[in-house]
């Protein structure tokens, strides 16, 4: 059974719409969507870009776990190990350091706009700094 | 952008300036032509021959890095012409007078001494962008690359100012971001000296509002900024952890020596993102999250479209959200966080920010698309601003700004004697860990990627299209392929960024300006050299490139 999701094309700022077709769990193409800014064009990324997500294996692997780097080799920990080491270490530096010594970052792709608000107010209100910027390369 | 995307098409001139739409936004470009084909005079200003160059009525083939002086000679004409529109610039600007002065000695001839653009066309070009009814400027990487980027960007707006081409529709001025989601995250405030909706940090009210909201008590003084951090760290050893989301410095930011440099001195550094990449390689924690396709929530397009991006597919691996991976966090220091979607974040954040509280995720289910500000349920968005021509200033008027021209701060020698800048290509994006992973466009181009040079220089230096060749600066040294093209001028070379191994960056410099502290993003002296043992150097790439996906964990 194929399904249709509308969404918006993760590549570049004209925010074009597309369908993801998708077939027993994996995309299996791209359609171009009627939205505000294309009406119903795409470009190759937008027809093309979705591939990655089946985990190719061709540039770079997918993060499928995650890692702590334990005796300079990043070794595969449990998700509870990995939280508790992010928040304990990140505490240790705020306490030594205070909390203008940590720099966050928001990301201007794919991660969207609700996870980048939820990064400013963690460093802002968890943290206790400004320090939050992105990469606003034009 | 202060106009919509579709408005391009209605404009009847557009006045490109260093932006290269058919490489970085095709379905932008496609509305380029559509202007064209509607009548609509086209400007370009671009060192390149690039596509709209083709399709341009006039082109301005600027040096690389004199945007200033060209930009305040397009004003002295406006002034000196008396081409600027009186009655609007008496009614909504401010600043007439300094302005004057400021473009004063750039008069078209002493603009063409530096710029290498003739005199009459910029004469040529301001008569035809003040005489057009709607004109519109769209401008790009070719402005943000350089130091002097902010100042150009507020001359650029000082000629739509001075020509009254705002406030309406079809006309104003766009930078037409890369990223997909650049415009978001400025809307969401990761930026260092604003909240989300663009409420300073500075201001007390503001802050007891997020205050009220969050339950905590805020600083007010404005953070440090990306490109500070290398001197913060490697100089001033300030800063101490780095939590990466969803970037790659090491690929994308200038000096990549520098940058690892940097990281390696950090006490901790989180990398949270979804592909291993030459970032995550210095990282003492790595946290895996789920990509587009596998998690929902709202993009900005470059025109300040709302738009809501949906799961299609499960994640492949153990992946959460970022936003539930920051949560977790959160929580476990003591600062308990907790959504149970990200509708439930979109509403905190609506209700914190005037200008986006209508632009609910049932409004966007109706509408498709929500322009902010769109302060209410009942308001369907603006599609332009500046309505009534008020502005954000504290009068509500327009401010002209101009200032001297200062040329890049790393010039071209003997020893390095050509001129580098860093450009997109059509095929791949930025960091390229998405698209050189989908099988279509990855057989677009491949490693190591390509330096592009002039006919005249490849000739001089024995350089045959297609072949590899080193390209060096004072930072480091690269392999990549010869692109010998007619489109670029003696002197000059482009590389994109997202090569591994042809990595630019490698070269760039990140100089900051003295007086913006803005670095001088990706411009810098090279010099190519012929490799003559091919068979070799091709040998070399497949090794290195083999080497490098090994180290990013693909099963070779
Ligand atoms: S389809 Fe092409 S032009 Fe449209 S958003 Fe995607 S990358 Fe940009």
């Amino acid at each position: 059974m194929e399904k249709k999701v509308l969404t918006v094309c993760p590549y570049c700022g004209t925010g074009c719409k597309l369908y993801l077709v998708v077939e027993d769990g994996q995309v299996i193409r791209a359609e171009a969507a009627d939205g505000r800014t294309n009406e119903g064009n795409l470009c190759l990324k937008g027809y093309y870009g979705w591939d990655f997500l089946n985990d190719p294996q061709i540039l770079t692997a997918r993060l499928k776990k995650p890692l702590i780097r334990k005796n300079g080799k990043l070794e595969e920990v449990s998700w509870q190990e990995a939280i508790g080491f992010v928040a304990g270490k990140l505490t240790e530096i705020k306490k030594k350091y205070g909390p203008d010594a940590i720099m966050g970052t928001g990301s201007a792709r794919g991660a969207g706009n609700e996870a980048n608000y939820v990064m400013q107010k963690f460093m802002r209100a968890v943290i206790g700094t400004n320090n939050i910027d992105h990469c606003a390369r034009v | 952008m202060s106009n919509s995307i579709p408005e391009i098409e209605n404009a009847d001139l557009l006045l490109i300036f260093g932006y290269n739409g058919a490489d970085s936004h095709p379905i932008v470009a496609r509305r380029i032509i559509k202007a064209k084909e509607k009548g609509a005079k086209i400007i370009v200003v671009d060192p390149r021959i690039t596509e709209s160059v083709r399709i341009a009525d006039l082109w301005l083939p600027l040096k690389g890095g004199t945007n200033m002086a060209l930009v305040n000679a397009c004003g002295n004409v406006l002034i000196n012409e008396a081409l600027y529109h009186k009655e609007y610039v008496g009614k909504y600007v401010e600043g007439l007078e300094d302005y004057k002065t400021a473009v004063a000695k750039y008069t078209p001839e002493y603009a063409e001494a530096i710029t290498g653009v003739k005199a009459d066309d910029i004469r040529k070009a301001m008569r035809d962008y003040a005489g057009a009814k709607n004109a519109m400027i769209l401008y790009g990487m070719g402005v943000c690359q350089f130091s002097q980027a902010v100042d150009v960007v507020r001359g650029l707006a000082s000629l739509v100012l001075l020509t009254g081409n705002l406030g309406r529709a079809n006309v104003g001025i766009g930078p037409v971001r890369g990223q997909n989601n650049v415009q978001g995250t400025c809307d969401m405030g990761t930026l260092p000296d604003v909240f989300p909706g663009y409420q300073a940090v500075t201001d007390a009210k503001a802050r007891r509002k997020f205050e009220k909201a969050w339950g905590v008590k805020l600083s007010g003084r404005i953070g440090y900024k990306l490109t500070e951090i290398p001197h913060l760290v490697l100089q001033e050893d300030k800063v101490k952890a780095y939590y990466i989301m969803g970037e790659d410095p090491v690929q994308s930011d200038p000096n990549a020596g520098e940058v690892r440099e940097v990281l390696d001195k950090m006490e901790l550094v989180i990398v949270q993102d979804i592909f291993m990449n030459k970032t995550a390689l210095h990282a003492d924690v790595i946290l895996p999250a789920t990509s587009w396709g596998e998690h929902e929530g709202v993009y900005s397009s470059a025109d300040r479209g709302f738009q809501r991006f949906k799961k299609a597919v499960e994640p492949k691996g153990d992946c959460k959200p970022d936003w539930q991976i920051i949560c977790e966090i959160a929580t476990a220091m003591g600062y308990e966080m907790k959504y149970e979607d990200t509708e439930e974040i979109w509403d905190e954040m609506r209700g914190l920010c005037p200008s986006f509280a209508g632009a609910s995720y049932k409004r966007l289910d109706e509408l498709g698309s929500i322009q902010w500000p769109c302060p209410t349920e009942e308001h369907t968005g603006t599609p332009y601003l500046y309505e009534g021509n008020k502005f954000s200033t504290p009068n509500g008027k327009g401010q002209l700004f101009a200032c001297d021209w200062r040329p890049p701060l790393e010039r071209v020698d003997e020893e390095f004697p050509l001129s580098l800048s860093t450009v997109r290509e059509v095929g791949h994006y930025s960091v390229r860990t998405m698209t050189g992973n989908c099988r279509a466009l990855q057989q677009l181009a491949d490693e190591p990627g390509y330096v592009q040079l002039s006919v005249e220089d490849a000739e001089e230096l024995h350089i045959r299209d297609q072949e590899l060749i080193s390209i060096s600066s004072r930072r480091g040294s690269v392999m990549a392929r010869a692109l010998v093209t007619e489109r670029v001028k003696k002197g000059a070379t482009y590389m994109t960024y997202q090569w591994w191994i042809g990595a630019c960056n490698e070269l760039t410099s990140d100089h900051v300006d003295p007086i913006t502290k803005t670095p001088e993003f990706k411009y810098c002296a090279v010099k190519v050299e012929r490799i003559k043992d091919q068979a070799g150097a091709e040998q070399h790439v497949r090794d290195e490139y083999a080497k490098l996906r090994k180290q990013m964990g693909v099963n070779v």
